[in-house]
Parts: C-alpha cells; sequence; structure tokens
C-alpha cells in the first residue's frame, strides 16, 4: 500500500514537473508576453473597476481605433477622473473591419476592473490587453460578484494528456480580487520607495 | 453515435466528452448547412442593407481571406528602417547590407511556412515579390500594402504587447480602402494586413535564426513573423497546445515547433495550423483531405440554453477538437456552435464541422468537446458579435429577417455530442 502510495507521490510529482516545464517554455506570446498580477499592478499607472458606456470607432493616422467611453466606480491604483477613454486598437467603420486579435471588446453596460496605461494618442490603453481585463459577473450560484480574466478564456487543448484546460484568474469572488491588486499594489510601491 | 464520458464524476462546468469516429464512414456526416464552424479563422457578416451585388445576398459569417485568384495578388513589403538605439532586431551579420539580408531571409522563410502546405492554394505563386521600403511609418491601413514594421511605436503597443497585426477586410464587394487602391471582388476581402512589433524597448529583442544562439535573451524573429503572418492571412488564435496559431509562443531563446527546411517548408506548423490553412484557401484537386465531421453540442439538460435571444438550440461557443488517433495529435480544432445556411442569419444550434481532414480507412479521430460555459468566454465572444450577427442594435435600418443576436454564455453545461444525420 504504501509503495503504491509512493509510486503515486513520484508520479504526480513528475507530471507537475513536466506541466511547469510546458509553461516555462511558454512563458511568453508573440502578441502578448504573460503577466503576473504583480506585474500588471507594476506597469499601471491605474486600476479601476469600470463600467462602459459607450463604443465608437474611427479612423485616425492610416488605422482604425475603438475608443470605449468607461465611467470609472472604483479606483484602486492611482488617479482617475469619473470618466476616461480606454483606445484600443481595431473596429469597424463605415465597410471596413479591422480586427486585432488579443485585444478585449466591450459592450455598454459591461463592468470590468482594468489596468491601465496612458496612450501616447490620449486617454488610456489596457495593459497586456485581454491579459489586463477583468470581468465582473455575478455568479448565478452563490449571487456574489465575481472577476474573470479575460486571457483565461482560452481553453487551452493539450493533446498530451488529452483534456482542456485553463489559466488565469476565473470567477475569483470581487473582494478577494481586490484584496489581491491591493497586496501587489502595496508590494510594488514598498519596492518603488 | 454513442458518447462516452471520461470522468462522470467530474464538475459538471468542465466536463469533457470524446467520441471516437472513423473517418472511412464520415462521408455519410456531410454537414448539412451551407458552412457551419470558423475553425479559428475571422469571419465577417456583410451589410445586409446594400444591393445583393454588394452584399453577396447572404447574412452568413464569410471567412476573411486574401484574393487569390491571380498570381502575385498578395503584395509585401517591409520597412528596412530599424531601431539602433536600442536595437530590436539582432543578427549574426554586422554590416548593414547583410542584416537587411539576413532579415529579408527570416521574412521570406516565415512567409514559405504557409506557403508549403500542400492542399492549399496559397503557394509562393500568390505572393507577389518582397519588396523593400525605408519609410517608417510603413504600416498604415490605407495603402493596400500588406507591410511589415521592427520601428513604428505604434500607440497600440502596450506592457507586454511583442507584437501584433491588423487585418482590414471589407463587408461588401466594390470597397476600397482609399481612392486608387483595387476594390474587394469578395465579401470577407482582406484589404491590407500590417504587422508590427515592438520596437525601442529595451527588454525586449528579436533575433534571427543565425543569431538566436548568440542572444538567448531574444525572441526568435521567425517564430514571431511566422505566428503574425498566420494572422495576415485570416487567422485567430487557436486553443490547440503546439500548434503557430496558439498565442503564447516559445520564450527567448526558444523556436516555434522546428524549424523549416528545403523538403519541409511548412515543419513549424501543427496539423490544426495546416488544416485551417486548407478550409482558408482549398486546393479543390486536394483528393487526401477531404474528410468531414460534424455534429452538434448539446446540453444534457436544455433548460440550460439561455432564455434569450429566442431560438438557441445548442451550446454556444464551445471548443471541439479532433484528435488523430494514429499519431496522438490534433488533427483541426474548432470554435463552434452555429452553423448558417444562405441566406443566413447564423444559427445558435451547437453545431460544429471539421473540414479538410485526411480521409481513409487509416483515418479514424477521436473527437473532445469544451462548452465554453462562463463568464471567462465574454471577452473573446465579444469581439466575434459583430464578425457572426449583425442586427438593428450594431446596425441601425438592419433588415428584420438577416438580424441575429450572439447569445451570452449561461449556465455551466453538461454535455452531449450529437453527429449529424
Amino acid at each position: 500500500m504504501r509503495k503504491r502510495i509512493a509510486r503515486q507521490f513520484i508520479f504526480l510529482l513528475f507530471a507537475a514537473l513536466v506541466f511547469s516545464t510546458l509553461f516555462v517554455a511558454a512563458g511568453r506570446a508573440t502578441t502578448l508576453a504573460r503577466l503576473s498580477l504583480e506585474q500588471l499592478a507594476a506597469g499601471s499607472a491605474a486600476v479601476a473597476r469600470v463600467r462602459c458606456t459607450g463604443v465608437s470607432s474611427r479612423w485616425e493616422n492610416g488605422s482604425i481605433w475603438t475608443l470605449v467611453e468607461m465611467n470609472v466606480l472604483e479606483t484602486m491604483k492611482g488617479n482617475l477622473p469619473q470618466n476616461i477613454t480606454v483606445r484600443l486598437p481595431g473596429g469597424r467603420v463605415g465597410h471596413l473591419t479591422a480586427a486585432v486579435d488579443g485585444t478585449p471588446r466591450f459592450a455598454p453596460g459591461t463592468q470590468a476592473i482594468l489596468f491601465l496605461q496612458p496612450s501616447r494618442a490620449g486617454g488610456f490603453t489596457i495593459a497586456g490587453w485581454v491579459e489586463g481585463t477583468f470581468r465582473i459577473s455575478r455568479d448565478p450560484r452563490t449571487g456574489g460578484e465575481t472577476v474573470t480574466q479575460d486571457s483565461s478564456a482560452f481553453a487551452t487543448f493539450d493533446a498530451a494528456a488529452r483534456a482542456f484546460r485553463t489559466e488565469g484568474i476565473r470567477r475569483m469572488p470581487v473582494n478577494v480580487f481586490r484584496a489581491r491588486v491591493a497586496a501587489a499594489v502595496a508590494r510594488n510601491d514598498g519596492r518603488t520607495r | 453515435m454513442s458518447v462516452r464520458r471520461h470522468r462522470p464524476g467530474c464538475k459538471v462546468s468542465r466536463l469533457r466528452t470524446a467520441v471516437s469516429l472513423s473517418v472511412a464512414s464520415l462521408f455519410l456526416l456531410q454537414i448539412t448547412a451551407a458552412y457551419t464552424g470558423a475553425y479559428d479563422l475571422g469571419t465577417i457578416v456583410a451589410d445586409m442593407t446594400q444591393a445583393p451585388e454588394r452584399s453577396g445576398g447572404t447574412s452568413c459569417p464569410q471567412l476573411t481571406r486574401f484574393d487569390i485568384s491571380t498570381p502575385g495578388s498578395i503584395n509585401r513589403q517591409w520597412s528596412t528602417s530599424l531601431s539602433t538605439s536600442p536595437a530590436t532586431i539582432l543578427t549574426a551579420e554586422i554590416t548593414t547590407d547583410g542584416q537587411i539580408n539576413e532579415i529579408q531571409n527570416a521574412i521570406q522563410e516565415s512567409l514559405a511556412v504557409w506557403t508549403g502546405v500542400s492542399g492549399s492554394l496559397l503557394t509562393p505563386a500568390s505572393l507577389g515579390p518582397l519588396q523593400q521600403t525605408s519609410l517608417t511609418g510603413a504600416c498604415s491601413s490605407t495603402d493596400g500594402l500588406n507591410s511589415i514594421c521592427f520601428d513604428q511605436n505604434d500607440p497600440g503597443f502596450t506592457l507586454g504587447v511583442l507584437a501584433f497585426t491588423r487585418v482590414v477586410s471589407a463587408d461588401t464587394i466594390g470597397q476600397q480602402l482609399s481612392p486608387g487602391t483595387p476594390p474587394s471582388t469578395f465579401v470577407g476581402e482582406i484589404l491590407d494586413a500590417d504587422t508590427l512589433l515592438v520596437p525601442n524597448d529595451p527588454n525586449t529583442t528579436f533575433a534571427t535564426p543565425a543569431a538566436l544562439a548568440s542572444h538567448p535573451d531574444s525572441y526568435d524573429l521567425e517564430s514571431i513573423l511566422t505566428h503574425e503572418l498566420g494572422h495576415s492571412f485570416g487567422f485567430n488564435h487557436s486553443g490547440v497546445w503546439g500548434a503557430m496559431m496558439f498565442p503564447f509562443a516559445p520564450s527567448p531563446g526558444h523556436v516555434a515547433g522546428t524549424r523549416p527546411t528545403a523538403l519541409a517548408p511548412d515543419a513549424p506548423l501543427s496539423d490544426d495550423d495546416r488544416t485551417g490553412l486548407r478550409v482558408l484557401y482549398p486546393d479543390p484537386s486536394d483528393s487526401v483531405h477531404i474528410g468531414a465531421i460534424s455534429g452538434r453540442v448539446l446540453p444534457a439538460n436544455p433548460l440550460a440554453l439561455p432564455i434569450s435571444p429566442i431560438g438557441v438550440t445548442g451550446i454556444f461557443p464551445a471548443q471541439v477538437v479532433a484528435l488523430n488517433d494514429a499519431t496522438g495529435t490534433v488533427a483541426a480544432a474548432v470554435t463552434a456552435g452555429w452553423s448558417c445556411g444562405d441566406p443566413g442569419p447564423a444559427q445558435f444550434d451547437g453545431s460544429f464541422s471539421l473540414q479538410r481532414l485526411a480521409a481513409g480507412s487509416a483515418q479514424s479521430y477521436r473527437i473532445y468537446a469544451e462548452p465554453l460555459d462562463g463568464p471567462v468566454t465574454l471577452g473573446r465572444v465579444i469581439g466575434n458579435m459583430t464578425s457572426l450577427c449583425r442586427n438593428s442594435t450594431s446596425d441601425p435600418e438592419w433588415p428584420a429577417q438577416y438580424a441575429c443576436t450572439v447569445p451570452a454564455p449561461a449556465a455551466p453545461f453538461s454535455a452531449r455530442v450529437r453527429a449529424s444525420p
């Protein structure tokens, strides 16, 4: 019995090693670098809970941009005005659509916690695009609010394991997430002081 | 078709289903709709407020792809403007001409990866000659030139963004980007696709294949370009681990897949990438990849389907994967859950269709389906809203008969897979 448990432990250890090796090997993205919550917090000028109030797209300097109007509901880092504009590449103008895979899209009414950086073209942009976007929804079972990272939408199929898996933050209670953001911001403040 | 649940006791929201199918018998499972599924390919819905000669007469989502009916029709250029302080592209050669040649070779090899896939009409002859420009801001969506830029500090770059590709397509026939550029000849035609790599970032460099070994902290330029060029040809990200279009590439110093060779120019690609390309640019004379597996992903409890919008009869979205039984590799994967028969609109009936699979008595596949059943899918799906459906909310004056609404993900599902009759 002990031998069996030991064998199982060794197998699990080996599986964990293989799994972690795979993740280290694929640690960065073609379009996006994989960012931890600490990296997102450190690299963002502001972190805020926002509600989308409007979306529009237009041509600017030879490319199509989507401008998302956001109402700031709560600020977790930095100082923001009550209303901000988030600028993202891509969108539809007239009969032309510019697609940029990896950018989040918003509809009026959507609530999210965003990691924001000032955009050189005005307004803000989202750090890491889908990685810095955490949607807020209500858990139908508990009624509580949860956050889910956009980049965790990607259910990955691993042929070796013959299974789907996801990464990132999924269905985390808002209060827990808020505490984690606060801790990440505090750690970063401590380092930069 | 029988369904075998792998882990009956697992959480309902993470249920996996698998079905073993033989492609030899799949000719009976031909798709009934004009088009279902989308692999992970870009789609667009025609503007149905226009006359049929402009809209094509159907509101079914159309694949976004280049017009390759004429040899050399995909023009290409790259900007030789390179940031030097700090350097973005690292080469083995140190002379200016040598650097330019080395980078150009990396671009050519990355393109050849995609034009080297058998069973696709995207061939080296589809591409025009690779031109050079000294313009720093060559990546403009208005010029109709498919450009690669290494020194254009686009405001789109933000923390963590290494590279991106902006793909502009038309939702009507006869649409121009700007005066003087050629008009679109079909709905979904890609009129401009520009790839930008982040410049002037002291923490991010890209090395050519010849320079990678001596710069292990750099990203492999060829891997990054091959992935981005996949976007330019019409691909979205793939959910298959190890696919070239998987959003996360190797860490610095590593290569995606294996290097291309003269005998295997498409070696870096996975079968999922190849299958997607065959769907995008099919070769009618291909006699190997003629198999198709189609079916529906349905909830075990139909009451779990969303009440609104009306008419949702299957799970949307779902990720469906065909695993080659013999090799254990993924033959194809699609983000599915809808179907469409002309003149549309799309129906959210849980349909999937895996097309252009190798067929024959020796070929058998196992199907895995994962309902994307939580708020987690919203970010990704919202991007697809206008690419699958349009309505009076997205477009005032939209004809009601062509309107549809992408359903929001509902409660966690318990799913079963059913083959088409």
